[in-house]
């Protein structure tokens, strides 16, 4: 357990690092996706099987791409200096970050955890999912919860549609582009 | 074998304490701000939140795995966390490709046209 612990913390911090000062816009991401895998090795870990299985399905494979094709169509190659990716605020940023994250550590660490133990999770997968329809004693508040969850998803499936439209005679309409190109 | 080496394998076999886990979600939660305060790329620091929101799912299944009378709920608010998370990425690359088609850039130091 101290072992693979040991690996999943060292994997999913220095991927996390790897994240915030690579200079490649799609090395951070990729950096992401390996911080996610580690959190997933740590929901194993944490009798969470079916919650690293949807860890590794929607943040390593799904929203990794997403950010990838984010990457594509907003970025120009070009070569960055280190100082050039970071904003004028660097050094109040970092001691802020530092804070943030000392202050979290010390709280976690000043309560008395002796009289937790690890295995209450649920393991079994029909666990979850009676905790995610409220019934046989899981909070019944889950039930709403999860049909506002599945609401809430078709609402930004459909606002990011309209966000990201493209209007005729907006934004990039390059004289020139491909399609002209290509009846030439 | 000698007893010192016994003892250092029930040592490497030993059960984690709580904190453990919850320091680690501290640590990934201030990294992720640290990205989210300081990096200038738009998609960058959506990165450096879903770092954060996965540091605050590390702890809430961490919860409900050592916590005797919690029941487990943890996970189910960790599978609402996730997909509140894919939700927030699907609208804020949304509005990053709006951004870019209008200003051509996502550095957000460059976006100003909210600064009064």
């Amino acid at each position: 357990m101290v072992v693979a612990f040991i690996f999943l913390a060292s994997m999913t911090l220095l991927c996390a690092m790897g994240v915030v000062l690579s200079r490649n816009v799609v090395h951070s991401a990729l950096f992401m996706s390996g911080s996610f895998l580690g959190v997933a090795g740590f929901f194993v870990m944490l009798n969470s099987p079916a919650l690293a299985a949807f860890q590794v399905l929607i943040y390593v494979g799904a929203v990794t791409v997403v950010i990838l094709f984010g990457i594509m169509f907003t970025q120009r190659p070009q070569v960055r200096r280190f100082g050039s990716i970071l904003q004028r605020q660097r050094w109040s940023g970092f001691f802020v970050a530092i804070g943030v994250g000392a202050f979290l550590a010390y709280m976690m660490g000043l309560q008395n955890w002796d009289y937790t133990e690890p295995g209450n999770g649920p393991r079994e997968v029909s666990g979850l999912g009676e905790i995610l329809l409220g019934v046989n004693g899981a909070p019944p508040i889950f039930s709403l919860l999860f049909e506002v969850i599945s609401i809430l998803l078709l609402v930004a499936v459909i606002a990011a549609i309209v966000v990201s439209r493209r209007k005729t005679g907006e934004g990039i309409d390059r004289p020139g582009s491909d399609r002209e190109e290509v009846s030439r | 074998m000698p007893p010192q080496a016994q003892q250092f394998l029930d040592q490497l076999n030993a059960t984690l304490p709580l904190e453990a886990y919850l320091i680690v979600g501290a640590l990934m939660f201030g990294i992720g701000v640290w990205g989210a305060l300081v990096r200038r790329n738009a998609v960058v620091v959506f990165m450096c939140i879903e770092l954060m929101i996965n540091a605050v799912n590390l702890t809430l299944v961490a919860f409900a795995d050592y916590l005797p009378n919690a029941g487990g709920a943890g996970v189910g608010y960790a599978v609402l966390v996730i997909a509140v998370a894919a939700a927030e990425v699907a609208v804020g690359l949304a509005i990053a490709l709006a951004v870019y088609r209008s200003r051509k850039t996502v550095n957000v130091d460059e976006i100003n046209l909210m600064k009064g």
